[in-house]
């Protein structure tokens, strides 16, 4: 396989790259800007880039490099898709324990790397920037610098790898990733309990304090809350009687409730439904907030206040013992950007820190500002970009204003 | 622009200030009481880390009580091109916190207050002073605790941790100071103040918070730090297993981690890092077996046991001969203080000794550790053994009396000789102890000159001015240039009438 060079929209050049040294030579040889992208599943997350004069696709960068079963230990491409590596590591029993709700949409590593994305399971496993332990890096003039290297427990040298996680493409080209594995867990149940937002959060703290290990807690619900507004999954995964134990204990945590247990294509079924709630549909916007998992009650009351000012519908999910939240704002469009703005400011106000990932078109002519107010750490990171990219090659506009 | 003169511009020493008269005066009126130390008897306090084979007396040291404090030393020293260097507990074993010559010692030890605790959410807002233990000791009340535990953990402080991305014996599982950290306050090389992080998981941009944490003091003086706390497993299970020779106890690792169990610890110690523990703590190791396994499972109670079950079998197929299990968390606390008493009870069994922290593939464990041993044979010297075997950490202590001529010398070749033999098996030449001044020379072993030009560029941005404790992680040609390998310039290059590509 060779590298390809096609004409892409907007007048912009596409290069396909097939090895990390053609990625090189493609960044080495060309001026201008640049758009790094994987699979495109999450494009529109933050600001909206520029047209760049390049757009480096890594579809053709989509190798295992390497597998070490015993060391639980892979390396792969960028361009590789999370579930064509998952499917190969399941032959030794293994998974990157990572479960984004782009995943069945071809999702790469190196996407999942620069957007930060992660899903219920980081409660128990972390995320991506937890699992990755070296990364190959491109910079902007064709510079190839790695960092990091093939065993879990490195200190030397400065953590470029966690550097990449949320930088959307801005610092340079992710080439490679090597990641740390973990043993694909004998089963799993999932325990499903009618809950209000305001019940999820209480029940969520309380599993925090109990000595149970659920993989994942999360809620989907009417912000608003009221009786049967919501339902709280609460995930086990080891082994058979570890699972039993574990079920069997938090059902005695539920006082007054009536859970149901779901294994097998019940259980699956309910977490495709739990991921669907974290992705937008066409025409809305959803933004990702971060907060303290207490404050979760706190963060729908402001989603709902918000919709009900600006006159949208909106709905909200969480990883409540993670204080991780999606909001989804349906309506039209000027009304979706007022609502997210007056969501943010009390976000913000909480302590908290909120992303807009989609959005229709038509809502950037409401300029709506998708990064927020700059944090005060903002000089360093221009201070990094300029150096790391002095040309200012790399996605423009992504975090902009920020960068 | 080629990389060569980029990284050799990017660590050039720059003309640095003094700490005159007046500026000592200025400084003195910046920090309250006490905080000045300039008499030379106890600047030689700091001349010096954990790594004490490197001494470097400071021109002054300043004891700062508060954030403020902090920024406007750095401000002095900002304006004034004075070198500065960070120092919490001085436990390091890589010379981060060396003094530079001229220099000033910023400690963090005044700076020790807990200054929140949030149950409920499991977070604890910390000033850099506060030890590692004394986090834990703080949240124990709510049944929570701080996973990162350093041997030196009684006394190293969480400033320190952040710096070196401290591990410990329980980070196979729990991973390391990077993954328990959220916020940080930090002062820049300039002297102002930024946040990075904060309450939430997830920040926007760039994970800066990650990049600070290991940076070994090079980009910043970081003053608040939120860390993440986890609750108190429900069951914790001990045992020291001993083994016929280390390449048993290794497969017998190898075999418990592809059984897809994934212990909270499992450390190795060799004959005579035993016989040094136990001279130190008689904590009950077996004095006539040639290795020892240390393994702790925690988690919840029906799995631990089962996993624990699994595991007793597992040493016995590798031909373990004694099996001992902690009976009480009083003889599992003596087993620990035995295996983190490791590196002090050396003193037992040789007046000196350098400590290497080489990482291998866990797989490569057997293999390495015979290599070691024909090593150690061939240079007449002993090599005590005690790591981290679930992560393939090595903590090879080379063993020497700097009263016999050369063998200093000698010592010290071997313990490098051992720590490339790390990177030649696809590891790294440090775990946990972090680079400073002690390995920056050694770094052209595992990183290429475009990798470390990167690295490079990143630590100008923070620290343009190269005052913000210059001199360690990365080789410079002053401190390399009479070494082996690439930092080696020619004195034309140096002239800049040659390139090297």
């Amino acid at each position: 396989m060779t590298a390809t060079t096609s004409p892409g929209p907007a007048g912009s050049t596409v290069e396909r790259p097939t090895s990390v040294d053609e990625a090189v030579k493609v960044l080495r040889d060309s001026r201008g800007s640049v758009l790094f992208r994987g699979a495109g599943t999450k494009m529109s997350w933050a600001g909206r880039p520029e047209n760049p004069d390049l757009v480096l696709e890594t579809g053709g960068l989509d190798r295992l490099l390497d597998h070490n079963p015993a060391d639980m230990t892979a390396s792969a491409q960028a361009g590789m898709p999370l579930r064509a590596l998952q499917d190969r590591l399941a032959e030794a029993g293994q998974w990157l324990a990572l479960d984004p709700p782009t995943e069945p949409d071809g999702a790469t590593l190196g996407g999942l790397l620069a957007t930060g994305e992660s899903g219920p399971r980081r409660l128990r496993y972390g995320a991506l920037r937890d699992l990755v332990i070296g990364v190959t890096l491109v910079l902007s003039d064709g510079t190839l610098a790695r960092a990091g290297g093939h065993v879990i427990k490195n200190v030397a040298g400065y953590d470029l790898t966690k550097l990449m996680y949320g930088s959307l493409g801005t610092l340079g080209l992710i080439a490679e990733v090597v990641l740390r594995l973990h043993p694909r867990p004998e089963t799993s149940a999932t325990v499903v309990v009618p809950a209000s937002v305001q019940e999820a959060t209480a029940r969520s703290l309380d599993l925090l304090a109990a000595p149970l290990e659920p993989c994942a807690v999360d809620w989907v619900g009417d912000p608003r809350g009221g009786a049967s507004s919501g339902r709280l999954a609460v995930r086990f995964e080891g082994t058979a009687a570890g699972v039993a134990a574990q079920t069997a204990a938090l059902r005695g945590r539920l006082d007054g409730a009536a859970p149901e247990v779901l294994a097998n294509t019940d259980e699956a079924a309910l977490w495709r439904e739990y991921a669907g709630a974290h992705r937008a549909e066409p025409g809305q916007s959803m933004a990702f907030a971060g907060t303290l998992p207490s404050r979760l009650t706190a963060v729908a009351a402001a989603l709902a206040d918000a919709a009900d000012a600006a006159g949208v519908d909106v709905s909200l999910a969480s990883h409540s013992a993670l204080g991780l939240q999606t909001a989804r704002f349906s309506g039209p469009p000027a009304q979706q950007a007022a609502a997210l703005d007056r969501w943010r400011r009390e976000v913000l106000a909480l302590g908290g820190t909120v992303l807009l990932r989609e959005r229709p078109a038509e809502i950037d002519a409401a300029a709506v500002d998708a990064l927020g107010p700059a944090p005060s750490a903002v000089g360093l990171l221009r201070a990094l970009k300029a150096r790391l990219d002095p040309d200012g090659r790399c996605a423009p506009g992504r975090l902009a204003p920020w960068l | 622009m080629t990389m060569t003169t980029t990284y050799l511009d990017l660590v050039a020493e720059k003309p640095t200030g003094r700490v005159t008269e007046q500026v000592r005066r200025e400084i003195g009126g910046l920090v309250s009481e006490g905080g000045l130390i300039s008499e030379p008897a106890q600047l030689r306090t700091y001349e010096c880390d954990g790594l004490t084979g490197f001494r470097v007396v400071p021109a002054l040291v300043v004891l700062p009580a508060s954030t403020e404090e902090v920024a406007a030393v750095v401000r002095v020293c900002a304006r004034e091109r004075i070198p500065f260097v960070a120092r919490g507990a001085g436990t390091g074993l890589s010379g981060g916190a060396l003094p530079v010559a001229d220099g000033i010692v910023i400690g963090l030890a005044r700076m020790r207050e807990i200054l929140s605790v949030d149950a409920e959410n499991q977070r604890a807002v910390v000033q850099p002073g506060v030890t590692n233990l004394g986090i834990s000791a703080a949240v124990a009340p709510h049944e929570l605790y701080f996973a990162p535990d350093p041997s030196s953990q009684v006394v190293c402080t969480i400033g320190g941790n952040v710096a070196e991305n401290s591990g410990g014996a329980h980070c196979l599982k729990y991973g390391f100071t990077t993954n328990h950290v959220l916020g940080l306050t930090m002062v820049c090389a300039d002297g102002s103040v930024v946040t990075l992080g904060g309450d939430s998981l997830d920040q926007v941009g760039p994970d800066l918070r990650a990049l600070v944490v290991g940076s070994e003091g090079t980009v910043g003086i970081v003053t608040e730090i939120t860390v993440r706390l986890l609750r108190k497993p429900e069951a914790i299970r001990t045992l020291v297993a001993d083994f016929p020779d280390a390449e048993h106890a290794g497969n017998a690792v190898s075999d418990i981690v592809s059984a897809g169990i994934i212990p909270a610890a499992v450390e190795m110690l060799d004959a005579l890092a035993i016989e040094a523990c136990e001279k130190a703590t008689g904590a009950g190791y077996s004095l006539d077996t040639p290795a020892a396994l240390v393994v702790e499972l925690d988690g919840v109670g029906v799995e631990v046991e089962a996993e624990f079950e699994r595991v007793q079998r597992i040493c016995r197929d590798n031909q373990a001969t004694h099996i001992r299990i902690a009976q009480d968390p009083v003889e599992r606390a003596l087993i620990w203080k035995g295996r983190k008493a490791a590196f002090a009870a050396m003193g037992r069994i040789s007046p000196d000794y350098f400590v290497q922290d080489g990482v291998i593939p866990r797989t490569k464990l057997g293999a390495t550790l015979t290599r070691i041993g024909e090593m150690s044979r061939a240079a007449g010297l002993r090599v005590a053994n005690v790591f981290h075997a679930g992560d393939g950490n090595l903590h090879p202590l080379v063993l020497y009396e700097s009263a016999v001529p050369g063998q200093a010398e000698q010592a010290e070749r071997l313990a490098t000789a051992i720590v490339e033999l790390c990177v030649e098996q696809g590891g790294s030449i440090t775990g946990e102890h972090g680079v400073g001044s002690d390995k920056a020379c050694s770094m052209p072993k595992m990183f290429t000159e475009s990798d470390l030009t990167a690295m490079a560029l990143v630590r100008a941005a923070f620290d343009p001015e190269g005052v913000c404790n210059p001199g360690k992680v990365l080789p410079t040609p002053r401190l390399c240039g009479e070494r082996p390998g690439p930092w080696r310039p020619h004195p034309l290059e140096q002239a800049g009438e040659i390139e090297r590509f």
